[in-house]
């Protein structure tokens, strides 16, 4: 009951601001040059057939009358159709997005991995040569841009040393993707027991996954380390140190107490991932939702740009209460 | 002013990185402003003759497919990367940070404005809820791709970040004695907010001005990256990246690397300098700092002593 409360509230915060999220984006995408029906049907056609198709698709319409359509579909599940896949925008979202999905948390992963290891090992020494390295690391993980970083990995292992597949998409183009039940090619892959599958797609994976958890790490390792150190410092930990604990244990119970925050910034970072994973996706060809998205924008396809931010949008959101409750079971103490 | 130089100076000495990031930032400036005396050709014209060649003494990073020299194009391209970003994190502070001063101000109270003020934060979320790049390539698209349109995008995609700073520091300071006493001597609301409160507002805006500019230089390098910002041959380093994308997974590197290593380096720059600022600006860090640096002079100073009796 409780919980149907919480999410009763929530939602009431959140459906406004969904609302204007849609509402700045649609007049937003709206304002791009470039109509859609003389795109859609090319050079050649009459203007008899654009005004026509302009009439199908609502283009006739006013602007505050074709954003109330947009709702009215959206409510149905109708998010538009794409004019350069001609397919309905939901059914390439549902293609697409579960292709950045298992990128970017595989790359969260690897950022949990690295930042956390390095933030933990940096507090329980602040003067020590790991904490002058993450310290370093901290600072110089910001300040590439990942579409270089990913050239420079490709250049490294693939061109040089053949170790890795050629950037081109997300599984090697004579092998045959799985059957999609997740979306996610590794995990479909194993459900159907094809190991091949699993492999190809595994290692078209690991540059990307490279890239983005690499240059990700910085904010996770600054958010382990501080509080780290806050909690290693505090009474409790002291208090265990004088009474002989011993130091793996004083560490684990100072992680324990530091995890709410570490859980905050990782949250963050993940709704921000699902976006910032486009040029990412661009380089290595990877055909997902952020991608789907810069074209859209790129050649006045309104209605993917829409659907993406939407589908990001519901995603954060989805995560954020996930994290909600995930605090509940971190701390008991907040619980109500 | 002087003694804030001063306290600067210090800093770079008990802290090295910092005077790595001042370094840094002062070499791409001046590499910026004296580049058509140190390029060795013209940053936007091509030697068809001699394309991709490699790294050699005629041409020091080598050139690129089209045979422009990629050294020349990259002391150029700060001329465009660094306007763009220090313009457009600019804009951003001065729109975010007076709607953000205003909007803390308004914040308790009755009336319109407090109305207004919270409106203003609930478009912040909305527009902070949007997918950076897509929102800056969408921004740029629709207002057509320029410069100018670059700068704004930047300016808008940051201005939240400036108002929430802003406003959270103002609500801590409006209810300080020196705004009331200001209030009570007559001062008009407006006067007050430019007179005692911005000004005691600023530190943490101008850390973040230093690593915006850097964010900047990213965002602007990645809209050119995908073709949506500055457009080839306009030195600039995301579209050099771009350019040299296929010759990367040919092999050769040079095109992409060179102008991938500056801006990288650029950035990291700007980083370390808004990190000095805010350990400048917060002052427990700073006096943490400065005692660092008394210590440091103390065993100088033991050090030099036995020096000076042998004398």
């Amino acid at each position: 009951m409780r919980v149907l409360t919480y999410l009763a509230k929530r939602l009431a915060f959140v459906i406004p601001q969904l609302v204007g999220i849609i509402l700045v984006s649609f007049l937003l995408v709206k304002s791009i040059p470039g109509d859609p029906a003389v795109l859609m049907l090319g050079p050649t056609a009459t203007p008899d057939a654009i005004a026509g198709l302009r009439q199908s698709l609502g283009l006739d319409q006013p602007l505050y009358m074709q954003f109330f359509i947009y709702l009215k579909n959206l409510l149905h599940g109708d998010l538009g159709t794409s004019w350069q896949t001609t397919r309905p925008v939901l059914d390439d979202l549902i293609q697409r997005f579960p292709a950045t999905l298992e990128l970017v948390t595989l790359s969260l992963l690897l950022a949990i991995i690295v930042g956390v290891t390095l933030g933990v090992y940096a507090a329980r020494r602040p003067n020590g040569w790991i904490a002058r390295l993450s310290d370093a690391y901290g600072l110089s993980a910001g300040a590439l841009p990942d579409f270089w970083f990913a050239l420079v990995l490709i250049f490294v292992f693939y061109t040089v040393l053949h170790w890795a597949p050629a950037p081109l998409g997300r599984i090697d183009m004579v092998v045959i993707p799985p059957m999609p039940i997740t979306g996610a090619y590794t995990i479909d892959a194993l459900l159907a027991g094809d190991l091949e599958a699993f492999w190809s797609a595994l290692s078209h994976l690991a540059l990307p996954v490279l890239t983005l958890g690499l240059l990700n790490a910085g904010p996770i390792l600054k958010m382990t380390q501080a509080t780290m150190e806050k909690m290693l410092d505090s009474d409790f930990s002291r208090y265990e140190v004088l009474s002989g604990v011993p130091q793996r244990l004083v560490v684990r119970h100072a992680l324990r107490n530091s995890l709410p925050s570490v859980v905050t910034i990782i949250s963050v970072l993940y709704g921000y991932l699902i976006g910032g994973a486009v040029l990412v996706e661009i380089v290595f060809s990877w055909g997902g939702a952020g991608q789907y998205a810069v074209q859209g924008v790129l050649n006045s396809d309104i209605y993917p740009v829409l659907g993406f931010v939407l589908f990001s949008a519901i995603f954060s959101l989805i995560v954020y209460i996930v994290v909600d409750l995930i605090y509940v079971l971190l701390d008991p103490r907040i619980s109500n | 002013m002087l003694a804030a130089i001063h306290l600067l100076g210090r800093l770079a000495l008990i802290r090295p990185r910092f005077a790595a990031g001042y370094l840094i930032v002062l070499t791409v400036t001046i590499l910026a402003i004296l580049a058509p005396l140190i390029a060795p050709y013209s940053p936007t014209e091509a030697d068809s003759a001699n394309f991709l060649q490699p790294p050699s003494a005629a041409h020091l990073f080598g050139t690129d497919n089209v045979g422009m020299d990629i050294f020349s194009r990259a002391i150029y391209a700060p001329r465009i990367d660094l306007t763009i970003a220090v313009l457009g994190t600019l804009l951003s502070a001065l729109l975010g940070g007076s709607i953000g001063a205003l909007a803390g101000y308004y914040s308790t109270g009755h009336g319109i404005r407090v109305w207004l003020s919270f409106a203003v934060m609930r478009a912040a979320d909305v527009i902070q809820a949007f997918p950076v790049f897509v929102f800056a390539i969408a921004l740029v698209a629709s207002l057509g791709q320029s410069i100018q349109t670059v700068v704004l995008a930047i300016a808008f995609v940051n201005a939240p970040i400036y108002l929430r700073l802003m406003r959270s520091q103002v609500l801590s300071i409006r209810s300080m004695r020196y705004v009331e006493a200001s209030q009570v001597n007559g001062l008009s609301d407006f006067q007050t907010i430019v007179r005692h409160v911005i000004p005691n507002a600023m530190a943490p805006v101008l850390a973040q001005l230093s690593i915006n500019v850097g964010w900047g230089i990213l965002l602007t390098a990645a809209l050119s990256f995908v073709g949506a910002g500055v457009r080839a041959p306009t030195p600039e380093w995301g579209s050099m990246i771009a350019m040299g994308f296929q010759n990367v997974v040919t092999g050769q590197w040079w095109p992409s690397m060179f102008p991938g290593v500056m801006l990288a380096i650029t950035v990291f720059g700007f980083s370390l300098v808004g990190a000095s600022i805010e350990a400048l600006a917060d002052p427990a860090k700073r006096r943490q700092l400065l005692s660092d640096a008394r210590q440091r002079d103390r065993k100088k100073a033991a050090v030099e002593q036995p020096s000076l009796e042998r004398i």
